[in-house]
């Protein structure tokens, strides 16, 4: 498993015991590549990442980054393991500034403030013109850049983001997706939850199509973009391309 | 009217202490905890058996400080009282409220109400009903406005030294929440627990910040309303109401908001008992509450999401 970023193998996870939103999950995503996880409202995309981050209770199966079995590994943990995430929504802390939001993630993995920072704020320009500005006066594309900016300071291995396009407008989710790329570029892997089927599978090199909390469909990113059954999955009786389109 | 400012504003930076405590564990632990009062009472009752030891075994110690009406005594006293409630909070949580968080918040309420009754009770036990006093001695109030101006306005050195220690004491934990690592991983596990969580903040070392920290504030006020006012078991709960009143009005988790809103509860207090009579202390403070929160339904500084 060694040779897997992450591996989960037969994933059960839920809220409340005995009510699994994940059932029976496997995935692996190999070093350097981006991978995205696709899935109608409520099949348990989001929940599939949060349990990998430690954020929702695993009652079957298991979690392996890098072959170290991270199952039980609290989520706090996580970015110590080389894991990082970005939550689809609140993911910043808007009564910190820019800069304090950064300084706390660098200060937490015990990095020295400015070789933490710098890196960050050239892949970010405009977090290093905002760093004085609170958190919660950024719009939404400012915010999803200083979530992935936060999530990068530790320096991960594996950058899991929960629906980084949502609410975001095309031209901003244009931008988001450029600094995925780059983020990939420098060695990071990326696992991402995405509803903007178009979008993801253009970024990706393979997505994992979910229903109801198991992988349903799995491939390479051009392969399922023309895939009649991940139309289907998404608007039912439309099938094929005019179905992928529209929901992109 | 200067006088009665002066009241307020005494009565209010002790009222401020325990507030910030109290709006800290409503914003990070997550609960109204209504054995927060008690910490006070028992803050100043450990001062008290402290500073009796302490002034037996020296009595240089139990000589007074310039014009103040305590000695050394005390105030190695009050260090030791804030180091001992603040293990009293954590050893309440480790005892009962841990235990029971993740029963949810109404569970730790109703937890918090029993711990409230025992602490009260622990205390009457241990020191009795009488009212007691750091010192016996009567401090002679000094005049630093005359009468034909303003009504005039008279301090005894202990309040002056109860309002500069307690603006010491916020300025202090402002800077602490704003620059160490610890207190911005407060603020933002305050705000966001679980982004908080994935960042790499381990919850229950904020946790435990956030006991000791209430405790050592509790402690401080405790001793305080002890120097300026007196000692009786009950004083946790007397000063619980407009504890709450100034968490509210200052918008819960806000340091600044705690103390200014209970600077105003103090004033408020002050008023009342001056224009209406001291029966309705209680009532002026919520009075003004209640008119903050139309205005501003998450009261003075209370965080927009």
């Amino acid at each position: 498993m060694s040779e897997f970023a992450l591996h989960v193998e037969g994933l059960e996870a839920g809220y409340e015991p005995g009510l699994p939103i994940v059932r029976n999950a496997s995935l692996t995503v190999t070093p350097g590549e981006i991978v995205a996880i696709l899935g109608p409202n409520g099949a348990g995309k989001s929940s599939l990442v949060k349990a990998v981050a430690g954020l929702v209770p695993i009652s079957k199966g298991s979690v392996w980054l890098h072959g170290r079995d991270i199952t039980k590994t609290p989520a706090h943990r996580m970015v110590f393991e080389g894991l990082a995430f970005v939550p689809q929504t609140e993911n910043v802390f808007i009564n910190l500034s820019v800069a304090e939001n950064l300084e706390l993630a660098a200060a937490i993995v015990q990095a020295k403030r400015q070789s933490a920072l710098e890196p960050v704020y050239a892949m970010f320009p405009d977090l290093l013109r905002q760093s004085s500005l609170l958190a919660g006066q950024l719009s939404g594309g400012q915010r999803q850049m200083l979530a992935v900016a936060r999530a990068l300071i530790a320096k991960p291995r594996l950058l899991i983001l929960d629906e980084p396009s949502a609410g975001l407008s095309p031209l901003l989710v244009g931008q988001v997706f450029a600094k995925l790329r780059e983020v990939r570029a420098s060695g990071i892997t990326v696992l991402l939850v995405e509803q903007n089927v178009k979008s993801a599978l253009a970024l990706a090199d393979r997505a994992v199509v979910l229903v109801e909390g198991r992988e349903r469909i799995v491939g390479r990113s051009e392969d399922l973009l023309n895939d009649e059954r991940v139309a289907a999955l998404y608007l039912g009786r439309h099938t094929g391309k005019q179905a992928a389109g529209e929901q992109a | 009217m200067l006088q009665i400012m002066a009241d307020g504003l005494i009565m209010g930076s002790i009222i401020a202490l325990g507030a910030i405590g109290l709006s800290m564990t409503l914003s990070i632990v997550r609960f109204s905890n209504f054995s927060h009062g008690e910490l006070l009472g028992w803050g100043a009752y450990l001062a008290l058996v402290a500073s009796t030891a302490l002034n037996a075994m020296n009595t240089a110690w139990a000589a007074n400080v310039g014009p103040f009406s305590f000695g050394w005594g005390l105030m190695l006293s009050l260090l030791l009282a804030c180091v001992l409630t603040a293990l009293l909070a954590l050893a309440l949580d480790r005892i009962l409220f841990k235990r029971l968080r993740k029963q949810g918040s109404i569970t730790l309420v109703i937890a918090s109400f029993g711990a409230a009754l025992a602490l009260r009770n622990l205390l009457l036990f241990w020191q009795g009903g009488i009212p007691r006093y750091y010192s016996e001695n009567l401090q002679i109030a000094m005049v630093l406005v005359p009468r034909s101006v303003g009504g005039g306005l008279r301090v005894t050195p202990d309040q002056i030294f109860v309002l500069t220690l307690a603006l010491v004491a916020v300025t202090g934990l402002h800077l602490f929440l704003r620059h160490s690592t610890l207190g911005r991983s407060m603020r933002a596990t305050a705000l966001n627990p679980a982004l908080a969580r994935v960042t790499g903040i381990d919850p229950e070392r904020v946790l435990r910040a956030t006991w000791l920290i209430g405790g050592v504030l509790a402690a401080i006020a405790g001793v305080f309303a002890g120097l300026t006012v007196q000692m009786r078991p009950t004083m946790g709960v007397d000063l619980l109401l407009p504890l709450f009143a100034a968490v509210i009005l200052g918008g819960v988790g806000s340091i600044w908001g705690a103390v200014l809103g209970g600077f105003i509860v103090g004033l408020s207090e002050s008023v009342a008992v001056t224009l209406v009579g001291a029966e309705y202390r209680s009532a002026a403070a919520f009075v003004v509450l209640i008119a903050i929160l139309m205005l501003r339904p998450r009261g003075l500084f209370g965080e927009t999401h």
